[in-house]
């Protein structure tokens, strides 16, 4: 399959001619994705793909996400170097550098004519349209944070899963205790999205002014008192990151974190039913707020062949190919229909997910979102975990980042 | 005729290596040097405006760049002197006749044959609050009393990527100067034992001066290579917690790609660039003063 | 009797401090090793078991069965030789022409070659990536081999004029008045001579290249492929393959670490037996 010679020049530079006809010859599409476990290939959907469509021939290419960013920075160079592939996976956090290089196509004329619209739902749609009204970002995979809770250690501690601030509290107090913590806090890079639940948990949004509301103030002192002053947190809470967190719950050290479908199956195994997962805790009046982990296909503006890249992505959003492309990814399909028979997670975790969807949420689409969530986030939130700023300072910080 | 052979002949030498460097290493630079004059800013391709020294000044008035210049300057004097203490010591004994002293050298190069990332993920888990064997160890061992969050704890991370890096490049030194004391002869050290030289004496008599040139020359590569390195902070701390162990490298890397301001993040290589270029021209001029 | 206190003495003031090195050289290693042998559930269980009590091949066989890091595997191997390969052959004559010449610019270029290499790569990455598609080279093997070679060669010019600096310089001149042009004795007298030098170059050009991720990432990734990028394949957005990871991590060691195990016997002294030294 791998064609190789020493020497020859890039393959994909020889494979776009210029202007030439090329009516009859199929076009190839190049398309960058990234899946967690290395074991899953697209081929099988490629190959179902190219069959119903003999005129386009996709080059699916694996980018590593790598430890510090890879998959973006390779994004960036290639697209600056007029290198970039024709359509490729796409996280919110980029959007608005996206749109500023002018490196997105909208997709709005295909999809109001797109017949498969209706199997994504409202809140789906809302979550990825552009602030300026457009749509860029095709759904293609998604997560939403909800909270695990070990039911045994709840129960031996004399506690209900909570469903508010204070109940989280008490119960996380409960279950902290010699080598046992009542909360696997993630302080490293990526806890941005388990932070936010309680930061806007009490009807504080992430806009202009709503990071350093009296709400959020209130709710991110409460945060940062979990591990300070409470001590319900692994003293390593600062630094860890997922993987910190899904293992510290696998061995029984803690009693409750904030994850999301992606590791149920694992626990699963490893509980049973001892653990299950609820939305996550929300204030009073039910505001809500559930982080929405996404995973969306963009088309590239320097594309030759956008209609026929167009065709390939969202052919990857209509049910019976998202549902397979999500059996690969391991997250859950976007599609309605989808959903409604989906037998990859125990069925306790699909509805934890499904029910947060209506309270789920995104931060801002700014040039800055990126910075925050690989920079700025887990540097102010470790440096006030560890009393170096304050917790007010942490949300002023964040408030200048997005909004100047 | 034999004058042009003459001066021709240590440039027909130099050519290739000369060629390949400015095609490959000089003309990237240049680059990096001019766009450290403009307002680059990663996802505004199009606009680029010339803007001076505005860069650099902006760089050094910032709190943060002297955060991380301090920062990495003890991770190179620490790094590398502990690197080298353990590599020369490595060296002398590989270089010592004993019976499995082949698998010994092979052996010790380990560490430098694992990938960053790999170094990095051994060393968090081991170092692991929760799961880390060296935590479980010293406390069985009674040298701790509890189990320690080495890489969350402002005093003791830097402390752990150090660990780690000196783990990888000790051998780098064992072996460059394993091959250096390949080159004394023996018959140094035999006039030095018939005139009644100890074995210390031996040692900075013979060995050492013996050693200079490659001491040197491997301290000052590996002083620069241990500056530029980041990808063992970025796997196993990612400059935190907080910036405690935010390196000049690493400023500049996430200046560029996850603020997106090129421009600056060229400008602070640069500037990382002339301090090491400052700090190599002193131990060089001093060597020659001598 | 002085027999038996000299083998003590080996063994005390030797042997079991390189064992203590070895050891400390060698036992995160093992750990590692261990972990890729291990089913990923022991390796969860607080407090961490330090022996395990099943050993399984799982991560091993899925690594080499169900993704490419065989291919992978063979990809560094390509690229690292060729850099080797292509490092040696520049940096032997540059190195050979600062130690045995004074000539114009000796000095300034000597340290130019340090320059270039105390600019952060990363900054570099993008420019390279620019010229890389301008000359038609992104994802082929030669896009590596030339970057690598490259890279590594001002510390192989440098750490390879101070070896050659200590072979005497009446060496070569005794052989070109045997009538050797100045190639000749480079390869024929001084070479030979500097064998456990060029090895550690060349060892150091091959760990370097063996271990270059930056590059491989962004200069090629797909058609060529070289282990450092499919071991990032492993660490996930939401999932790390621990056990894949550390499986990789132990069979990419091993390469190198049996390349030098053969490559040490050069290490060697090239001058002994008996060539004069002043």
């Amino acid at each position: 399959m791998k064609r190789r010679t020493l020497i020859a020049g890039a393959a994909a530079l020889g494979a776009t001619p210029l202007a030439a006809p090329r009516a009859q010859k199929p076009v190839t599409i190049r398309w960058w994705y990234h899946f967690d476990d290395p074991k899953a290939t697209p081929d099988e959907l490629v190959a179902t793909f190219e069959k119903a469509n003999p005129g386009i021939k996709i080059q699916a290419e694996n980018i590593p996400w790598g430890g510090g960013g890879d998959y973006d920075t390779r994004l960036y160079t290639s697209l600056i170097a007029g290198n970039g592939p024709d359509t490729g996976m796409v996280k919110f956090n980029n959007l608005a550098r996206l749109m500023e290089m002018e490196a997105l196509s909208p997709l709005d004329k295909w999809i109001d004519g797109w017949a498969a619209k209706s199997d994504i739902s409202a809140d789906m749609w809302r979550l990825h349209a552009a602030p300026d009204g457009k749509r860029y970002y095709m759904p293609l995979q998604y997560v939403v944070l909800y909270l695990y809770v070990r039911l045994d250690l709840l129960q031996k501690a004399g506690v209900k899963p909570p469903t508010n601030f204070e109940d989280f509290l008490t119960a996380a107090k409960a279950t902290t205790g010699g080598e046992q913590w009542g909360f696997g806090m993630r302080g490293g890079s990526g806890g941005h999205d388990s932070w936010m639940p309680f930061v806007f948990g009490t009807g504080a949004r992430p806009v202009k002014g709503g990071f350093v509301s009296p709400q959020a103030l209130a709710q991110n002192r409460y945060f940062i008192d979990l591990y300070r002053t409470h001590k319900v947190c692994p003293p390593s809470a600062p630094t860890d990151g997922f993987l910190q967190i899904v293992n510290n719950l696998k061995a029984s050290r803690t009693a409750m974190a904030v994850h999301h479908i992606t590791t149920a199956n694992d626990m699963n195994a490893a509980f049973g039913d001892s653990i299950t997962a609820i939305p996550v805790p929300r204030g009073p009046g039910n505001n809500g707020f559930a982080t929405f982990g996404d995973g969306s296909n963009a088309v590239f503006s320097a594309s030759k062949n956008q209609e026929a890249a167009w065709r390939w992505v969202s052919w990857l959003s209509e049910a019976p190919n998202n549902v397979l492309y999500n059996k690969a990814a391991g997250q859950m399909t976007v599609t309605t229909s989808g959903a409604a028979n989906w037998t990859l997670h125990p069925r306790r975790f699909v509805e934890a997910t499904t029910q947060s969807l209506a309270i789920a949420n995104v931060l801002p689409s700014v040039p800055a979102a990126a910075d925050f969530t690989r920079t700025a986030w887990p540097q102010n939130t470790q440096k006030a975990l560890l009393g170096q700023i304050g917790p007010d300072e942490m949300m002023q910080n964040f408030e200048k980042l997005f909004f100047g | 005729m034999v004058s042009i052979r003459r001066w021709a002949t240590p440039w027909l030498f130099l050519a290739p290596a000369l060629l390949v460097t400015a095609l490959i290493v000089l003309l990237p630079v240049a680059n990096a040097l001019w766009l450290s004059l403009h307002d680059v800013v990663l996802f505004r391709p199009k606009v680029r405006p010339f803007i001076g020294l505005a860069n650099y000044v902006r760089a050094l008035g910032d709190p943060v760049f002297w955060e991380s210049l301090r920062h990495s300057i003890v991770w190179v004097v620490a790094a590398v002197s502990l690197q080298f203490a353990v590599g020369f010591a490595g060296a002398l004994l590989l270089n010592r006749t004993f019976a499995w002293r082949g698998i010994a050298r092979a052996l010790i190069v380990v560490p430098w044959a694992l990938p960053s990332v790999i170094i990095g993920l051994i060393w968090t888990w081991m170092l692991d609050f929760n799961l880390g064997v060296l935590n479980v160890l010293g406390v069985r061992l009674g040298l701790l009393s509890a189990s320690v969050p080495w890489l969350a704890q402002l005093d003791t991370a830097m402390a752990g990527v150090i660990l780690a890096i000196v783990w990888q490049g000790f051998p780098f030194f064992a072996i460059t100067l394993l091959a250096g004391l390949q080159a004394i002869p023996d018959e140094h050290y035999e006039a030095a034992e018939i005139d009644g030289a100890g074995m210390v004496q031996q040692f900075w008599h013979i060995t050492v001066p013996g050693l200079a040139e490659v001491i040197v020359t491997s301290l000052l590569l590996r002083m620069i290579w241990v500056a530029n390195s980041l990808d063992l902070i970025l796997v196993m701390t990612g400059g935190g917690p907080g910036t405690a162990t935010q390196t000049l490298p690493l400023h500049a890397f996430l200046t560029a790609w996850s603020g997106g301001n090129y421009g600056q993040g060229s400008a602070l290589a640069v500037i990382l660039t002339l301090v090491l270029l400052g700090i190599v021209g002193i131990m060089l001029w001093r060597r020659r003063e001598t | 009797m002085r027999q038996r206190k000299g083998r003590l003495r080996l063994f005390v003031g030797t042997e079991i401090p390189v064992a203590v090195m070895v050891a400390f050289a060698l036992l995160p290693w093992l750990w590692m090793m261990l972990s890729s042998i291990r089913p990923e559930r022991e390796l969860t269980t607080s407090p961490i078991l330090l022996m395990p009590q099943t050993l399984t091949l799982v991560h091993h066989i899925t690594l080499l069965s169900r993704t490419s890091f065989g291919q992978s595997l063979l990809d560094s191997l390509i690229v690292a030789t060729g850099a080797v390969s292509l490092g040696l052959a520049l940096a032997v004559p540059a190195a050979y022409a600062f130690s045995r010449f004074r000539f114009r610019f000796r000095n300034y270029l000597r340290a130019q070659f340090l320059v270039i290499n105390m600019f952060p790569v990363v900054m570099l990455i993008l420019p390279l990536f620019i010229l890389m598609r301008q000359y038609g080279l992104l994802d082929t093997y030669f896009a590596l081999i030339i970057g690598h070679g490259t890279f590594t060669l001002p510390f192989s010019i440098w750490l390879l004029t101070s070896y050659f600096e200590g072979i005497p310089q009446e060496l070569d001149q005794a052989a070109m008045i045997d009538g050797a042009t100045r190639m000749q004795a480079l390869i024929r007298v001084v070479l030979p001579l500097a064998i456990p030098g060029v090895v550690a170059v060349g060892i150091y050009m091959f760990i370097a290249s063996w271990n270059e991720y930056l590059f491989a990432l962004m200069l090629a990734g797909r058609e060529v492929r070289t282990v450092t990028v499919a071991l990032q394949l492993f660490i996930g957005e939401n999932q790390i393959q621990w056990g894949l990871l550390m499986a990789g991590g132990t069979l990419v060691s091993l390469p190198a670490t049996f390349l030098f195990l053969f490559a040490q016997k050069r290490l060697v002294g090239g001058l002994t037996g008996g060539a004069v030294k002043g």
